[in-house]
């Protein structure tokens, strides 16, 4: 029960990090950025030939996500400067990227079991004491996302981070401030597939491969993220929204969890036997999250209608 | 607010009580008041009980019982033959689900998040061994055993040793090992050989994103000049590609051969048509491949494939041998595989050599 519980909070802040990503292009700029689902594995893929070609571990966490900000502004500068459409401009980034990911690897499967990680190093090693050795994953990863939502937050009280804000709202605003709305998105892509990246960093160097098709339903994840996190925690005003989206993060997990949890009804001591078989594990799912959006809809009847 | 919350609350606990235990009764995970966290407070010390005598009459009715988590990577027929085959073996041991075994049996649907969500809900539950069926379930599980002592079996990699889950020797990286679904390739190219004796080129139809595929390609392009043939290679990147794909290939090759790729076996009806309408022969790799309408396979039967592994399996549960101790298998013999109602429609006949020694001869096609 207990790792579980564990496991759910080391998987939900793993891919929060990409959910604050997401947060920024489809909730403060209102783009919807399929490119992540490219973006996060290109991440794990930079990260495993890092740390194979003897890189340090810390180290491959800035350069996936100076990577995957690059990627974020080539899916802006196709939208702004190209003129395609949103959408698209991200399929054609998350497509291109899909071949350029299994170049960086060189194959479709770059196992770093072997390695030293951000996880499992020498420095870390020696610092923790030896009764928290089993929640290093943990600590570390906490540590991260604390880092990241707080650096956010700091970013988006910036000058700049207004700009962005304005850029999704009110877009006349920007170009009345006699700055470039197109720049601003390009900026706010940047940043949002530098999360994704370095999301997919982390996740490389926590289950010790990385695998190309890990990347599919990304983005359906991150979106799911941000609004679970964002309508739920809507009433609570002292909950910042990217607190919100990490607490999502962490709901998310939770579901599939519980998900699995429901469909292992058949070990012996169970007493109901629902007619659950391991296909079904999705469908569960999903019917968490409704359960979960009717609850946050109930919690703030006032607000928008849709989520 | 304050009825708002409480909404949110009573939420909150029958979500915590779902994940607590599942012995909770309908009628309480449906109740939305605050109610219910107090009948399941109430009514959490009866189920330890309940628990305890549950685990005291299975531990009577046998010495020792045992308790497995499979994780398989995807809905597949192949995989679900290991599956089938893994129960087989160690029930050949003496170890049965339902007398002495109890399985726990999960599905990660492709998706490398659930997998090792899995892999963690295996290691809570503190089972006695985990099955990886694919590779990226039997990396999922490692990565987590590796912190426990729980051992790990794993069939159908193709490649333990690029998937570090071997080392270059054969031992194994951990308390892990496991069987290979390394395709015999030299016996399939020999085996071509033989049946189309003019043949000169060779199609591979292979998803880029499986790296067991990658390598079999490989392989087979290292040892096709042996064999006086040239292989044609074309990469897809999902099966929405596959029509398009076969197109091209099948103006280039006289034959294509089937590797396990997940992606391709799933639309192989659509190769098949594709291949029958142009009359070119199409090669598999396993027995599946050949009932559906391969005409022949040097190949791998997947339920054999299980069995070996579930005695694997029976060995380290029974204490015999620990996993970190045994190298991974192969399988012992590449089999051949013939459908003579293919052969038929394509007019070719097998050569004597071949068809006395199959394992298995198909008279028709199963859709």
């Amino acid at each position: 029960m207990f790792t579980i519980l564990l496991g759910v909070l080391e998987e939900g802040l793993v891919y929060a990090i990409m959910a604050l990503g997401v947060y920024i292009t489809y909730k403060i700029l209102d783009f919807p950025d399929l490119s992540v689902d490219s973006t996060f594995p290109m991440g794990a893929a930079i990260t495993a030939v890092a740390i194979l070609a003897g890189t340090s571990p810390a180290l491959t966490l800035a350069l996936s996500f100076l990577a995957g900000a690059a990627a974020g502004c080539v899916t802006g500068l196709i939208h702004v400067k190209l003129k395609v459409r949103d959408l698209l401009s991200g399929i054609i980034v998350m497509t291109a990227l899909y071949s350029i990911n299994l170049r960086i690897a060189g194959k479709a499967n770059l196992p770093i079991f072997s390695q030293k990680t951000i996880f499992d190093n020498d420095v870390l090693n020696r610092l923790l004491p030896e009764a928290l050795k089993p929640y290093a994953v943990l600590l570390v990863l906490a540590l991260i996302v604390l880092l990241c939502k707080v650096l956010l937050d700091l970013y988006l009280k910036t000058k700049s981070g207004y700009l962005l804000r304005a850029a999704g709202d009110n877009e006349v605003l920007v170009t009345s401030l006699a700055k470039d709305k197109g720049m601003v998105k390009i900026l706010g892509l940047a940043i949002a597939n530098g999360f994704a990246a370095l999301a997919g960093s982390i996740y490389c160097q926590q289950k010790g491969f990385f695998e190309i098709s890990m990347g599919t339903g990304t983005i359906v994840i991150g979106l799911a993220n941000v609004i679970i996190g964002t309508q739920l925690f809507k009433r609570f005003s002292f909950v910042k929204s990217t607190t919100a989206v990490i607490l999502g993060s962490i709901l998310y997990k939770l579901c599939v969890s519980l998900a699995l949890a429901l469909g292992e009804i058949h070990i012996g001591r169970v007493t109901i036997t629902l007619p659950i078989v391991p296909s079904d594990l999705k469908l569960i799912t999903s019917i968490l999250f409704l359960i979960i959006l009717i609850a946050g809809n109930q919690t703030a009847k006032k607000g928008k209608k849709n989520a | 607010m304050k009825k708002n919350l409480s909404i949110l609350m009573a939420a909150a606990m029958t979500m915590s009580v779902l994940t607590g235990c599942v012995t909770v009764e309908p009628k309480e995970t449906t109740a939305a008041s605050s109610e219910a966290s107090t009948t399941a407070a109430q009514t959490a010390p009866a189920e330890g009980q309940t628990e305890a005598q549950a685990d005291n009459s299975a531990a009577q009715a046998a010495d020792v019982s045992y308790t497995i988590g499979i994780g398989q990577f995807a809905e597949h027929g192949s995989l679900d033959n290991c599956r089938e085959g893994f129960l087989a073996g160690l029930s050949e041991e003496g170890i049965e689900e339902g007398k002495n075994l109890t399985v726990l049996f999960e599905n990660a649907q492709a998706d490398g998040g659930t997998s090792s969500q899995i892999a963690t809900s295996f290691a809570a539950k503190d089972v006695d061994l985990m099955c990886g069926i694919a590779t990226p379930m039997a990396q999922s599980l490692y990565s987590v055993a590796m912190k426990t002592d729980i051992p790990v079996i794993y069939t159908a990699v193709t490649d333990p040793v690029a998937a570090e889950l071997a080392q270059a020797d054969g031992t194994p990286a951990g308390n892990i090992t496991g069987t290979s679904d390394k395709l015999p390739i030299e016996q399939q190219l020999d085996m071509i050989r033989q049946i189309l004796p003019e043949a000169d080129t060779i199609g591979i139809l292979y998803t880029t994103s499986e790296v067991n595929s990658q390598s079999a390609v490989a392989e087979y392009k290292e040892l096709a000049g042996k064999y006086d043939f040239t292989i044609v290679e074309s990469g897809i990147s999902s099966s929405a590609d596959i029509p398009l794909a076969a197109d091209a290939l099948l103006e280039k090759v006289d034959c294509i051969t089937n590797l396990t790729d997940n992606t391709v076996v799933a639309s192989l009806p659509i190769v098949l048509d594709k291949a029958a309408k142009k009359n070119i022969p199409v090669f598999g790799s396993e027995i599946e491949q050949v009932k559906i309408g391969c005409l022949a396979a040097m190949g791998l039967d997947y339920i054999d494939l299980g069995k070996q592994t579930g005695r694997m399996a029976a060995k380290v549960l029974k204490g015999e041998a620990k996993a970190s101790e045994m190298n991974f298998e192969v399988i012992e013999e590449a089999a051949f595989y013939g459908n003579t109602k293919v052969a038929e429609n394509l007019g070719i006949t097998f050569p004597e050599s071949l068809s006395t020694s199959a394992k298995e001869l198909f008279s028709d096609i199963t859709q």
